[in-house]
């Protein structure tokens, strides 16, 4: 198996403050890597360089053997690499089937076919695929905003998806989510993780 | 759009139809001022409501367009041309307003497209070779197609309200598009929207240059309705005028700059009857719906009518977590 992520020396300082301190790891096609940490370890912050959200100060960071430095997240994003993030990150004025079809349709087409096509930009049946694999049916019209955290956390993941994306970064997933939820959202990423073979990084206490 | 919303719709279209054959020159002249104030407020209502960036800039291109159209007309060049070129080039300077905005946000970026106001009206005053400065330009043409003459108040008035649909439409087009859900992703939360592959940066100056195109094709219709301009007319007053349009109205609803437009022209004038206490009550009551409707008047109708017709869900299947400190 061919290595999707790897993660060479990275180091990031703010100032002072060295939050990534020579980090290397790599992650396999097809893998679930871990990685723990306590608060304010600098989690978070190694996907954000990851992620292209941080320029790295050090080192060096490869999404299927191309050196990412430097280059913007959508352009990250553009190759395959999607993330949640550690605080909700959902659109609230936006519904859920919205919300769905935002994350998957700046891979359709370029901007001036967006603006004239469809208004789902063709992402509908998939938004609904998503909604039921995520169980989400029941709320599919609703404000995200309305929802309940664990629902928003939920709706969160299965953004993260949309894209058909070769390597998913999941940034404490179980964070402020009870047990019965989070027991549905992990069965959930197992369910996703047995049929696509998706490459994740997690991210846990 | 529910069933309720295109019959208040459809009936405020026919409306707009009827409107001036019950009206005198000068109610004519109002709505006519509703029509080409829309579109500018519509403009600011995809910069400000929809894509979340802060303009003070739009009663500056609704200056940029009315002395476009004017100055072109003079200068012999076709109407229709003029016209479209009041619109471009509107939007070529939105686009460079947009490149502050993909720095600074919110009440900085407010006093950024302060400023560009600002030097917009003291170039209208100052320039006189170009402008006429504090003399304005007069005389400006109305246009005729194919032998129709706009120049009497109604013939004008539904060249205005033509324009106002065709803009209309083409915005309800874009905002229902993939683009339209990018304006609100950048509004709420651009850093989740960089992270989906969303062009952040283009998005941004297309919302700045498109809702400043706007305002110069309501400045090129505007120009032709009172045929003289003077720089006082796209001064700062001008801008905050439709901002209160779209905040009145609704900011990011669709219906909102029509509503807004309407109270700001209409209301002021109904009042006139109570002579100097007029401006003090319009302010007064401005000042009032503003806490008791921060979502506008559409929002409020919005708000309204799903409360009465929305009826109790059942609970959702799933338990609800609680939210506690990751």
């Amino acid at each position: 198996m061919s290595a999707v992520l790897e993660v060479s020396n990275l180091r990031k300082s703010f100032g002072g403050i060295t939050a990534v301190d020579g980090v290397s790891f790599e992650v396999r096609d097809g893998e679930i890597l871990g990685i723990i940490g306590p608060n304010g370890s600098g989690k978070s912050t190694l996907f954000n360089c990851v992620l292209g959200q941080l320029q790295p100060t050090d080192g060096e960071v490869k999404v299927d053997g191309k050196v990412t430095n430097g280059m913007r997240p959508r352009d990250i994003n553009r190759l395959g690499v999607s993330r949640t993030f550690q605080l909700l990150q959902v659109f609230p004025q936006l519904s859920v089937r919205d919300n769905l079809i935002l994350a998957g349709q700046e891979h359709q087409g370029t901007m001036f076919t967006r603006l004239i096509g469809r208004s789902d930009a063709g992402l509908g049946p998939a938004a609904d695929q998503m909604i039921e694999f995520f169980r989400l049916s029941h709320i599919a019209t609703e404000m995200a905003g309305m929802l309940s955290y664990g629902q928003q956390k939920l709706l969160d993941a299965a953004m993260a998806f949309m894209a058909g994306p070769r390597l998913v970064l999941l940034d404490e997933p179980a964070g402020g989510v009870n047990l019965t939820m989070l027991a549905n959202l992990r069965e959930r990423l197992q369910a996703y993780h047995a049929e696509r073979k998706a490459t994740f990084v997690v991210i846990e206490h | 759009m529910n069933r309720a919303a295109t019959i208040s719709i459809a009936f405020a279209a026919a409306g707009a139809v009827i409107a001036p054959f019950m009206l005198k020159p000068f109610g004519i002249f109002l709505i006519s001022m509703w029509a080409v104030l829309t579109i500018a407020a519509i403009g600011l209502n995809l910069t400000l409501g929809y894509a979340g960036q802060v303009s003070m800039a739009q009663g500056a291109f609704v200056g940029i367009g009315a002395y476009t159209l004017a100055l072109l007309t003079q200068a012999g060049v076709p109407y229709p041309i003029a016209f479209a070129a009041s619109g471009i080039l509107c939007f070529i300077i939105g686009w460079g307003l947009g490149y502050p905005a993909l720095r600074v946000q919110h009440h900085y970026l407010a006093f950024v497209t302060l400023a560009f106001t600002t030097i917009v009206f003291l170039l209208l005053r100052n320039e006189e070779w170009l402008t006429g400065g504090i003399y304005g330009v007069n005389a400006i043409a109305r246009p005729v197609f194919f032998g129709w003459s706009t120049g009497k108040a109604m013939d004008y008035y539904f060249f205005c309200l033509g324009v106002l649909t065709v803009i209309a439409f083409a915005v309800w087009w874009m905002l229902r598009s993939p683009w339209g859900r990018a304006f609100v992703a950048l509004r709420e939360n651009p850093v989740r929207a960089l992270s989906l592959g969303l062009d952040t940066r283009r998005y941004t100056l297309m919302a700045f240059a498109i809702g400043s195109s706007l305002g110069g094709f309501a400045g090129a219709l505007f120009a032709s309705l009172v045929q003289f301009i003077e720089p006082a007319s796209f001064a700062l007053n001008r801008s905050f005028d439709l901002l209160l349009m779209v905040i009145v109205g609704g900011s990011g609803y669709f219906m909102g700059p029509f509503v807004g437009a309407l109270v700001a022209v209409l209301l002021p004038e109904w009042m006139r009857v109570t002579e100097g206490y007029y401006l003090i009550i319009y302010a007064a009551l401005i000042m009032v719906m503003m806490p008791l409707a921060p979502y506008g008047i559409v929002g409020l109708i919005e708000r309204g009518y799903k409360a009465l017709t929305v009826k109790r869900k059942p609970p959702a299947p799933m338990l609800t977590p609680e939210r506690t400190a990751p």
